[in-house]
């Protein structure tokens, strides 16, 4: 440094109008370099990022031949942040204009929406069918549950239970579900500590978790009182040959 | 004849180059007018991104001001993806 600093551009006074200004411009400097979509939808350099990278799935519906659930389960595209969200979005077909037997699924990166994937073989989902489809906006419905999801405000921070949601196009109804990781019990190998499946979490605060989800889920879907959204495990359904396993918990 | 290769838009090269935002810079960040940023306009949603600094709750309706601005696929080929996995949504074949 052999050049000498013009003192007359130093703030010196703390006390003065003019050391404020100096330091909140070269805020508003710092801020400015930030470029969001809402500033420039074209030319923007920074995007917002969700906490967790989602995947969504696509079922396709059956030809009726025998096909194998493998080939018709379809790996759309994996994601981090808000603006890609709805770049996909954006991009495909709302619920309404899927075949029958089609479903949806947005889980987090690594774990398949299937019951046999290691993180949800143990668990299982909250989930509600809407048997008048012509009375709703199954679109909004899904995209509002969707947002719970990536924006995490199905759950509370240290929960861990929110593995994905699905919404299924049948003939009779749609239905949205919640999967979790458990039941409410501690899983084999996860911990001692207080997180979902270890056995630091006592079983009732489990089941509270998984009941505040249920709440949550049944108001995004915008439920009446008298309508309940109901939990079962996947091994239940699994073992009852059928999806309408006797629910374990209702809110 | 000799077809130009297509071209990714503006915004989908945005998408690609741009940074995620640290969690001090999205509680920071002024929005343009009529936006309502991470500080507003539910703060108790948001208290969890400064406390942890890891962890990004969004409210549906802050979500939800993306919407009509983000419109574009998310990359080049997604529509051709798209259809070689869902099809055409003609209510199967």
């Amino acid at each position: 440094m052999s050049e000498q600093v013009d003192l007359t551009t130093i703030p010196i006074s703390p006390d003065g109008d003019r050391g404020e200004n100096e330091s909140s411009t070269a805020a508003a400097d710092i801020d400015s370099k930030l470029v969001t979509v809402f500033h420039d939808k074209d030319n923007f350099n920074v995007k917002h990022p969700l906490q967790n990278k989602w995947t969504l799935w696509f079922t396709k519906p059956s030809s009726g031949k025998g096909d194998n659930w493998n080939d018709l389960l379809k790996e759309v595209i994996t994601f981090n942040s808000v603006e890609e969200f709805w770049g996909i979005y954006n991009n495909i077909a709302p619920v309404s204009e899927l075949a029958l037997k089609s479903d949806y699924h947005l889980f987090k990166e690594g774990v398949r929406p299937e019951w046999e994937d290691q993180q949800n073989k143990h668990g299982g989902k909250w989930s509600y069918s809407f048997k008048e489809k012509r009375n709703i906006d199954i679109n909004d419905i899904w995209l509002h549950t969707m947002l719970a999801a990536i924006g995490e405000t199905l759950e509370e921070d240290n929960d861990g239970e929110v593995m994905g949601v699905v919404v299924n196009v049948r003939k009779a109804f749609f239905r949205v579900g919640v999967w979790t990781r458990t039941i409410g019990k501690s899983i084999p190998n996860r911990g001692d500590g207080d997180v979902a499946g270890g056995k630091g979490r006592p079983a009732e605060k489990g089941k509270q978790i998984l009941e505040n989800i249920g709440k949550r889920f049944k108001e995004i879907l915008k439920l009446p009182a008298t309508e309940y959204v109901e939990f079962s495990g996947h091994t239940d359904a699994a073992h009852s040959g059928s999806t309408r396993a006797k629910a374990k918990f209702t809110v | 004849k000799a077809v130009e290769p297509p071209q990714p838009s503006a915004a989908l090269q945005s998408l690609k180059t741009a940074r995620l935002l640290r969690p001090e810079q999205l509680l920071s960040l002024s929005y343009p007018a009529g936006i309502n940023g991470m500080s507003s306009p539910n703060p108790a949603l948001n208290a969890a991104v400064s406390k942890k600094g890891t962890s990004f709750k969004y409210d549906p309706n802050f979500l939800l001001q993306f919407k009509t601005v983000f419109t574009e696929q998310p990359s080049m080929e997604f529509h051709q993806q798209v259809k070689t996995l869902i099809g055409d949504n003609d209510g199967g074949r």
